[in-house]
């Protein structure tokens, strides 16, 4: 049904094609209702054998044909000696590759194949691993043939470095592979694993590769050749993206560890906020929860009932358990699912207490390469924009840039790259949404380091045109937040695990055009995140179209019972 | 519109072995359209009755071998007559159940093809008839991730190359599990918007040619991760109206091609997600009219 030119016929044409039409379906209809009668019958022949043939050749689709040959072929096996067996199994495979060569791309021939090459007494992967080297020299794309590929490699062991040097000799004759890319990635931390300990290193292939350690990282030094491959590749064609989206795989990081990263008690309202590196259900992940020694029993209820997973998680104390200031506490949150844990003390007179890494610890925001490598991505940087000078609108150059300026120095390259958002916007105006909203995740990221960086618990990024708001999970300590002259047409339910906010100023519906058929009632339900800050006192609302609204200000109160310091 | 659909029931003798989905292609385009009064719903439904097997599992015809995928037609077919109590909903539960391997994914039938289109016919099954709890989810969804690429996308098993209707049922799968979070809806969210091409239709894997079945299921799965905004919907708009046929009304792949069921569904559920108001609300996930979800209470989960 793909790719069928509508053609304009005359009447005469239309009735000789449907005469011929209705010639074939007769045919086809005979041999269908033949096989279908004999197999309903128990009939497991060679004429059987023929008729499915017969179909197949043509309708290779046509799914219970398979099935009825395979059921054939199983009785086969049990009356004939092994020889024979043999011979009938490589006739269907010569059958088979006929059926391939008139339609390269058909699920059920493919299956097949896998099926009888397995069952198949003497197996000859060689014959099937050049059957697919055939395959893949006439389309280099075709997924159907590269996943069966990985099956014969898979069944016959063949070396993971036979595959990789496979995938050199495709991207050397044509980089514009995206396939062969990939396969890279699937191959390349099954033969060059980061060692675990020391993350410079090259470890060893581990002895059994299971397809999940593909998520493992590239080892450095090889990391370093492969830049040399992709960079050879797209400045042959700086516009293939194939290599482009490989090449921000290689710059990108492994994942995080899993871990709490953040405990935050609060005496007066007796409770605790558990943040951790990725979202979870606290519910099912085995949380315990030690005060002073004693294991508590206590409900941990995600920030907003939205999220079953989340990746900060609240629960009350008892009352009267840590409400006297003259009382010492030690707390203790074991993850016992991931055998991970964090302490945090709360001292005599201090009302909160937290117990975190920051996102400058754990440089959440960098690339993963190692420090003493800023060198390589220097010069990695520095080849790039040499491709800019030559192609100064050439959108995948563009953005590498800026990738790999934040993966230096994300705070002093933040004017260039917004420089550089900006032409990306104007070149592939397509996609300016994307740029918008990853742009303003950077904007976000930076202003998160800066406020670390002066250690202060006010989170203010206002007049970025930001279109989106992220990583709130890392605002869980803000206390003031200020967002006014942005362009968020609407606070994300992440919102509410800002747990400490006081106080929050900000126009959000900034000169856009709010798109709802009621927008009085469900700007107002857009504010509903706000009502699980806990802590919110003061919210100033001024510039936006929700202000406007009759009754804004009873309906806030009563949505927002804790804001005693509204301002519209 | 209604005449292509109804042409293409007649002429569907070549196309046997996937009629249950035909039927559900173009009943969800009449339902769609506000036009399902006008298909023979109890033949349709006698139909499915006698494609039901002994072991549960639906065929896609008479005579024809049950498959999971004809089995999820059937149920979404159901769904839009609200007639479930036609079929034997225990035994579509056991043969869905049935067929779920050790490592979690699930074969298509019992002649054991593995792919994750199947795990999430499994799921988008289940779900349907609220009947999730009977298969092991952990495990199924630990096989759909182990699917997961370089770029953030899925392909048919562990290690195979991403593909838009591959990622369309996996974050489908993912949203019918309660699992999107297991996602990197960023780094999909970029590969499913660098789809668009300049003539605003979307492919389904980088350097190959639009389609309006790749622009479905690239939009649908955008919908899902909550970044349909990431792409133009107007130019979209414009290549999927300009790959319906006047004659005909229905759409093809492309401009000028033939038209087909699977192509006009899949037209006129995009431009549903597109907004447009001629057409009732799709859902992204089942793609099912969103009333018909209502009425079985089934909210799969979006990303915001
Ligand atoms: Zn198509």
């Amino acid at each position: 049904q793909h790719g069928r030119v509508k053609v304009k016929t005359t009447a005469q044409q239309e009735e000789e094609k449907r005469k011929e039409r209705e010639k074939k379906l007769q045919i086809y209809v005979a041999a269908r209702d033949a096989c279908f009668t004999k197999r309903k019958d128990g009939v497991f022949d060679d004429e059987a054998l023929q008729l499915t043939q017969q179909l197949l050749s043509s309708n290779p689709d046509f799914a219970t044909l398979w099935n009825y040959r395979r059921e054939i072929l199983l009785h086969l096996e049990t009356v004939r000696n092994q020889d024979e067996v043999q011979k009938i199994y490589e006739a269907e495979l010569s059958f088979l590759e006929s059926c391939l060569k008139v339609n390269p791309k058909s699920y059920g021939s493919w299956h097949h194949r896998g099926w009888v090459s397995a069952r198949l007494p003497r197996p000859d992967w060689a014959r099937e691993l050049s059957l697919c080297d055939r395959c893949l020299s006439l389309d280099d794309r075709n997924f159907h043939c590269w996943d069966y590929r990985r099956m014969v490699v898979k069944m016959s062991g063949v070396p993971v470095k036979q595959e990789l040097d496979f995938t050199d000799r495709l991207i050397g004759s044509n980089f514009s592979n995206y396939s062969s890319w990939h396969y890279r990635s699937t191959l390349l931390p099954l033969l060059h694993p980061q060692a675990p300990d020391t993350p410079s290193q090259c470890g060893n292939p581990p002895p059994s590769a299971s397809p999940q350690t593909h998520f493992h990282r590239v080892c450095e030094e090889q990391l370093l050749k492969e830049y040399e491959l992709v960079q050879n590749a797209f400045f042959t064609d700086p516009n293939d993206q194939s290599a482009w989206f490989y090449y921000r795989w290689l710059l990108g990081r492994a994942e995080r560890d899993e871990m709490i990263s953040c405990v935050y008690v609060s005496r007066e309202e007796e409770r605790v906020a558990v943040a951790f590196s990725r979202p979870v259900n606290a519910q099912s992940v085995g949380l315990l929860l030690i005060l002073d020694g004693q294991p508590q029993r206590v409900e941990w209820q995600s920030v907003h009932p939205h999220f079953k997973n989340s990746p900060v998680w609240i629960c009350s104390l008892p009352p009267g358990t840590i409400s006297d200031v003259a009382n010492e506490h030690n707390l203790t949150v074991h993850w016992t699912e991931k055998h991970s844990h964090r302490d945090c003390a709360l001292y005599t007179g201090r009302s909160e207490s937290w117990c975190r890494d920051t996102a400058t610890d754990l440089e959440l925001f960098r690339s993963e390469l190692s420090v003493e490598k800023t060198s390589v991505l220097q010069s990695e940087l520095q080849s790039v924009r040499q491709l800019q000078e030559l192609e100064p609108l050439n959108k995948w150059c563009l953005l590498t840039i800026i990738l790999l300026m934040r993966a230096l120095d994300p705070l002093g390259y933040e004017k260039e790259t917004l420089a550089h958002f900006q032409t990306l916007k104007d070149v592939d105006s397509m996609r300016s949404a994307y740029y918008s909203d990853l742009c303003s995740k950077f904007m976000i990221e930076n202003t998160i380091l800066k406020m670390e960086y002066a250690e202060v618990r006010v989170f203010s990024i206002s007049d970025r045109k930001l279109t989106t708001l992220c990583h709130l999970d890392q605002l869980l300590l803000v206390t003031h937040i200020n967002l006014s002259s942005n362009q968020l047409q609407q606070l994300p339910p992440q919102f509410a695990m800002l747990q400490c906010l006081e106080v929050r100023i900000g126009t959000l519906f900034f000169l856009l055009f709010f798109i709802n058929l009621n927008s009085e009632i469900s700007t107002l339900a857009d504010l509903q995140p706000l009502a699980s800050c806990p802590k919110l006192k003061r919210l100033d609302l001024r510039g936006n179209p929700i202000t406007q609204t009759t009754n804004a200000e009873a309906e806030l109160a009563g949505l927002l019972p804790s804001v005693t310091d509204l301002l519209l | 519109l209604s005449k292509c659909v109804v042409t293409c029931f007649q002429e569907y003798t070549l196309s046997e072995y996937l009629r249950m989905s035909g039927i559900y292609w173009g009943l969800t385009v009449m339902d769609l359209m506000g036009q399902l009064q006008r298909m023979n719903r109890q033949e349709i439904i006698d139909f499915i009755k006698a494609c039901q097997h002994e072991c549960g599992g639906i065929s896609a015809s008479i005579g024809h071998d049950p498959h999971l995928l004809y089995t999820l037609s059937a149920v979404q077919i159901l769904c839009l007559y609200d007639s479930l109590d036609a079929i034997d909903v225990e035994k579509v539960v056991d043969y869905v159940k049935g067929l779920q391997q050790e490592d979690g994914s699930f074969a298509g039938d019992k002649w054991g093809e593995i792919d994750t289109r199947f795990s999430f016919c499994a799921v988008a099954t289940l779900a349907l008839l609220g009947k999730m709890d009977t298969i092991n989810v952990d495990k199924a969804v630990e096989f759909v991730l182990s699917c997961m690429n370089f770029d953030g996308g899925f392909g048919c098993r562990p290690g195979s190359e991403s593909h838009a209707g591959q990622i369309y049922c996996c974050t489908g799968f993912l949203s019918l599990t309660g699992q999107l979070h297991q996602l990197n809806a960023d780094l999909l969210g970029w590969w499913l918007c660098e789809r668009q091409l300049p003539s605003g239709g979307l492919n389904g894997r980088p350097e190959k040619l639009p389609d309006v079945c790749y622009s479905w299921w690239v939009l649908a799965s955008l919908k899902i991760i909550g970044r349909i905004h990431w792409i133009d919907k107007a130019k979209l708009r414009r290549f999927i109206l300009a790959c319906q046929d006047e004659e005909t009304g229905g759409f093809a792949d492309r401009p000028g091609d033939m038209v087909d069921p699977f192509h006009t569904l899949f037209g006129v559920a995009g431009l549903s997600l597109l907004g447009d108001e001629q057409i009732k609300a799709v859902n992204p996930v089942l793609c099912m009219p969103e009333d018909v979800l209502q009425r079985i209470g089934l909210q799969p989960d979006l990303l915001s």
